[in-house]
């Protein structure tokens, strides 16, 4: 009984262990979860993690030839936490501190700055911006040794906050076209249009926030690097954009004109080589706010520059030729009620067909066409369809304009012959650059193009080969008569003021009178198309001017000066469009080139590239040349350690390399090479001394 | 057949419920606890524990149908060489490379397995064996020998791993001692050096000397009348003095730095909050921040984050209290007291001596490691690393407790057969 019972009482022990055990944690866990709850949950809160983004660095844009046009670089904020100094130090360096931000930043005096960061101290706030202004890497390095923040981010308190800043080397070159973009990623131009290449992917980490209000990372697989952003690469020609540009900020500035836009285009490839938009803001200066070659804002009743989608419609569907005769009448001539006119008063009377072209004859068009296509006007928005100019190019920046033609049902009986020469229907410049280019290029339409590719480092992401819009826009026979009209309208035409006789422009202006709440006023809208060397044109472009001002507002006068300035410069510069220079095969025997003295392997390569005797080569690497019957013979100039050498006879260049070499300090008065030697060779070199050259020859 | 009949209708089929619900709620914690959102990967994928877990899951079912289907004689019998074969595995293992500083596992290919965890049921088997074959009633100095020397022999082994975990697991074989007519004062006596341990690390050793001394004056003065009682208390206070003073040289020789650490941050969770503290303050912010319901399923946040080392194996108990808060948390308690209780009573039940000091094994086993597991998440014990049973990832752990627990459901289902044949 005694043993039963003893079982009996250790069995329940045995339960009650359990149960009370478990009633234990239930009650502990209650405890946990609803007594101290909160303050669990708020530690939570404080020692909370986070996926904090890593922002990835934004890839470049460059020119064609690897310049940078727009990069990322690190910029600082200066701030700092005033109450982490101790007392000694702060009071110590707070006056120093003062004065060298004031000087720094100059907006405020010392005395702002020092009661600014004490009163921060006082009130014990932990986060003080010093200023908004943003500097660079260098600053900061001068910056971290100003007294207080060079005792470092945990006894001086100096934060300096990073801060990635879009920069761009050319300052405002291309400004527009290369744009920018805001956190939004709202932007304009390449920055906007190629975002999705240039941004990136930002990376994650997990961190820990630590006393302070710091992150610290913590360490994990989820995390997600991030993904540099991809560069591209532009067409952009930085010289000749720079080019374009001045020459487009000159030319309207001397017109006074609202705006102005100018595209070069390489032929063969549609690139853009250069393409500049500047308008006048209110204080009466240029800069780069809208892309009005390209963008909705852009689109303009064309003008005349239109007249050469006309004619080629003309030569195409017609039997007529450049040759025929048409009589343009007094200057005026009416379609029902309204009058079209010719620049000329009088009228150009009976002409050719290439002399009304030449000569922009507005009534030469407008009849032709009005004959020929005004019971099939759909047969004529054919051939302009043909040409690429009623749709958009499909170019790569975001927000192109679109075409704006009215449809053929509601067209009335001037549409036709108005439309001839440019008027009733909006396009934009480079839609008239892409017909201009399109002629210039054997009447293969290319596609304009900005990028070229997309790299990541100097791996290829994507090309943009150049693109075939139309292999054909007509015969060619009609190419080579329009080919030749825009050639006339510089030989002979309205745009003779440009001719050259070095090489050959071929173009058209276009002076159109702006459209403003449907009436047309005396505002005009010049421009000049074309292309260069017209024999075999490389660049194609388009000058656009808005609103001259003044006596001169015709194309001819105001835009096509334009083109010529940019013409002249590439002609200048680009040795391609130049005809080789054929030297004579043999050097004549008995001259020699001026050899005097210098480095032997250098003189050796150049003699024997330019087929003349030359003597065995010495030992020593410096010689002096003498002309031995038909060959040149080396002498061994003799350099010893501590001499001066023998420069007589060398290049500046191997003077100096030698000269500085022995430590003696050069000095030199005139150009060619050294004819005199103020120490003599040989003489014990002094360290520091002064050695005058006197060059000649 | 109608063997087999009679067999499964004599299955203790509410341990068998509780078994299953137990090991798939297990299943559905590890997901949620190594669950990532922004991968997505499913409770089947191998490449998580989640996944490894079903693939043990499968093996033990194959386990459980072959402990079925073996005679009932072959572990009984065989329990010696079981022991043996154990023994001489914890033995081998010394000889393996360490992992996460514990030479504890053997590793075959991909698959890590830990004597230890085997020892368990082996010891078990033994101690029930030893213990019924000689009708040992602790009334002798050599029964407590032979019985101590049975579990001291691989919780010697164990401590040179070193694995604290499991050699405290094995102080739960006591529970079966005590029930079988150990002398209660020897726990009494644990109990009390382990109380003045724990009070030697809170109060001054000085003022807890002072304390001994004025409590064993006053003990001799109000009931000690005789000689003999205050010769008694005087000897229990020259022990309790020795105790005190020993601790210092037990914590600074015999518990390993890290252990010491973990004794020092359970009594105050402050003293390194971001280092040894770490794992106790994110498992309470996460039970902490639970609340009544929790978060709902794979809606931890806290539990994400991979803080808490150990999250799909010692840890398992977070995701609970975060993800299931203090009803989830109770529900499991409650599973589990269900099931220690129950086989109390099923233990009870027995007339085959051997199966009764099996079940208490069991009971004792399983209960000292849902009280450390579930005590060290909750701050009220120091962290050691042994797993929650049947709900913590691990295949060594998960088939070591299912072998527990079927051997002891097999034996009550024969427990008639037995009586016949007893």
């Amino acid at each position: 009984m005694n043993i039963k019972k003893s079982i009996l009482v250790r069995v329940r022990i045995a339960f009650l262990l359990v149960f009370l055990f478990a009633a234990g944690i239930a009650y502990r866990i209650f405890n946990l979860q609803f007594i101290e709850g909160s303050k669990w949950r708020e530690v939570a809160a404080n020692t909370s993690l986070q996926y904090r983004t890593i922002e990835a660095t934004r890839g470049n844009i460059y020119s064609d030839n690897g310049s940078l046009l727009a990069t990322s670089l690190p910029f600082y904020r200066v701030c700092m936490d005033p109450t982490i100094a101790d007392e000694e130090v702060f009071k110590q360096s707070i006056d120093s501190l003062s004065i060298r931000l004031s000087r720094f930043f100059g907006d405020k005096t010392p005395t702002e700055y020092k009661q600014r960061i004490t009163n921060a101290r006082k009130a014990k706030r932990q986060y003080l911006i010093l200023n908004r202004v943003q500097i660079g890497y260098q600053d900061k390095k001068v910056m971290e040794n100003w007294p207080l923040f060079r005792e470092g981010r945990y006894q001086g308190g100096v934060i300096f906050e990073k801060v990635e800043k879009r920069f761009k080397p050319f300052s405002t070159l291309a400004h527009r076209t290369i744009g920018y973009i805001n956190e939004n990623d709202y932007g304009v131009g390449l920055e906007y249009s190629f975002n999705e290449q240039l941004k990136g992917r930002n990376g994650e980490i997990l961190s820990q926030k630590m006393a302070g209000g710091n992150w610290k990372p913590v360490f994990n697989e989820s995390d997600v690097r991030p993904v540099e952003g991809s560069d591209i690469v532009t067409t952009i020609d930085v010289n000749l954009q720079d080019v374009a540009e001045s020459a487009l900020l000159r030319h309207l500035q001397y017109h006074s004109a609202d705006r102005g836009c100018v595209v070069v285009m390489e032929v063969e490839t549609g690139y853009i080589k250069a393409i500049s938009n500047l308008s006048r803001n209110s204080d009466g200066y240029y800069s780069e706010t809208y892309n009005f070659a390209v963008g909705q804002q852009g689109l303009r009743d064309p003008g005349s520059t239109f007249k050469l989608a006309t004619m080629i419609a003309l030569l195409e569907d017609t039997n007529l030729k450049p040759t025929d005769t048409i009589d343009t009448g007094d200057g005026s001539y009416k379609f029902y009620k309204e009058t079209v006119r010719d620049h000329k008063p009088g009228g150009y009377g009976k002409i050719t067909l290439e002399e009304a072209f030449v000569v922009s004859s507005n009534i030469a068009v407008a009849k032709l066409v009005d004959q020929h296509f005004n019971l099939q006007p759909e047969r004529f928005m054919q051939y302009i369809r043909n040409m690429g100019l009623t749709e958009p190019l499909g170019f790569q920046l975001k927000g192109e304009g679109v075409p704006k033609f009215p449809p053929i049902n509601k067209w009335s009986g001037i549409t036709l012959p108005w439309m001839s020469h440019g008027y009733g229907f909006e396009i934009t410049p480079l839609q008239t650059l892409s017909l201009y280019n399109a002629v210039a290029n054997g009447g293969k339409m290319m596609q304009p193009i900005l990028v070229s590719a997309v790299k990541k480092a100097d791996k290829v992401v994507q090309n943009y080969p150049p693109v075939v819009l139309n292999e054909e826009i007509c015969s060619k026979e009609t190419l080579k008569e329009v080919q030749q009209m825009l050639e006339g309208v510089v030989e002979r035409g309205t745009a003779q003021n440009i001719r050259d006789s070095h090489y050959a422009i071929a173009g058209k202006t276009g002076t159109a009178q702006t459209l403003r709440n449907g009436r047309y006023v005396r505002e005009y809208y010049t421009s000049f198309a074309g292309y260069f060397p017209a024999d075999k044109p490389k660049y194609s472009a388009i000058v656009v001017i808005d609103n001259p001002k003044g006596y001169n507002q015709y194309g001819s006068d105001v835009a096509a000066p334009v083109f010529k300035e940019i013409a002249d410069k590439v002609y200048a510069t680009d040795l391609q469009m130049h005809a080789p220079y054929h030297l004579s095969d043999s050097v004549e025997p008995g001259v020699f080139p001026l050899v005097q003295a210098g480095y032997q392997p250098d003189l050796s390569e150049i003699i024997g590239e330019l087929g003349i005797n030359q003597g065995v080569a010495p030992a020593e690497d410096w010689v002096k040349a003498t002309v031995d019957s038909n060959q040149i013979e080396w002498t061994p100039k003799k350099l010893s350690m501590e001499s001066v050498p023998d420069v007589r006879g060398m290049t500046l260049k191997d003077a100096l390399y030698l000269l500085e070499n022995k430590g003696l300090r050069v000095q030199y008065s005139g150009s060619g090479r050294v004819e005199r030697q103020s120490q003599a060779p040989g003489m014990k070199a002094l360290k520091g001394s002064t050695i005058k050259l006197d060059l000649g020859y | 057949m109608k063997r087999l009949n009679n067999f499964t209708i004599r299955v203790d089929w509410l341990l068998v419920i509780l078994y299953a619900v137990l090991v798939i709620l297990g299943w559905l914690n590890i997901y949620a606890s190594v669950y990532d959102a922004g991968l997505g990967l499913s409770i089947f994928n191998m490449e998580l524990n989640s996944g490894k877990q079903l693939m043990w899951i499968g093996i033990t079912m194959v386990v459980i149908l072959l402990i079925f289907l073996l005679d009932l004689n072959f572990f009984t019998t065989f329990s010696y060489i079981f022991y043996g074969i154990t023994f001489l595995m914890l033995i081998g293992v010394l000889f393996m490379p360490e992992v996460n500083g514990a030479k504890a596992w053997f590793q075959i290919g991909a698959v890590k397995i830990q004597p230890a965890e085997f020892a368990k049921f082996t010891t078990a088997l033994v101690v029930a064996k030893y213990m019924n074959d000689y009708n040992i009633k602790f009334t002798s100095l050599k029964d407590y020998a032979v019985v101590f020397g049975i579990i001291l022999l691989p919780m010697a082994v164990i401590m040179l791993q070193p694995d604290a975990g499991t050699f405290l697991v094995f102080c739960s074989f006591f529970i079966a001692f005590y029930r079988e007519g150990m002398n209660p004062t020897i726990i009494v006596l644990g109990l009390i050096a382990i109380a003045i341990f724990v009070l030697t690390l809170l109060i001054n050793q000085l003022y807890l000397i002072i304390g001994t001394v004025v409590c064993g004056l006053l003990i001799i003065g109000i009931a000690a009348r005789t000689l003999k009682k205050a010769l008694t208390v005087v000897a229990g206070m020259g022990l309790i003095v020795g105790v005190i003073y020993s601790v210092d040289l037990i914590i600074n020789n015999v518990l390993m730095p890290h252990q010491q650490k973990r004794i020092q941050v359970l009594i105050n969770p402050n003293i390194d909050p971001l280092g040894d503290g770490w794992n106790v303050t994110q498992s309470k912010i996460a039970i902490g921040s639970g609340g009544l319901f929790g978060k709902g399923f794979l809606e931890g946040t806290q539990t994400k984050f991979d803080f808490v080392p150990e999250q799909s194996t010692d840890f398992i108990f977070c995701t609970i209290g975060e993800e299931h808060g203090w009803l989830g948390s109770l529900l499991l308690i409650v599973l589990f007291m269900v099931l220690l209780l129950r086989i109390i009573y099923v233990a009870e039940r027995q007339k085959y001596r051997l199966a009764r000091i099996y079940g208490y094994c069991v009971a004792g086993i399983l209960f000292f490691h849902f009280m450390i597991n579930v005590g060290m998440t909750i701050g009220l014990f120091p962290v050691i690393g042994i797993p929650l049973p049947f709900f913590s990832y691990g295949g060594s752990s998960l088939l070591s407790f299912t072998i527990l627990l079927f051997i002891f459901i097999k034996l009550d289902a024969h427990r008639m057969q037995i009586l016949t044949r007893g």
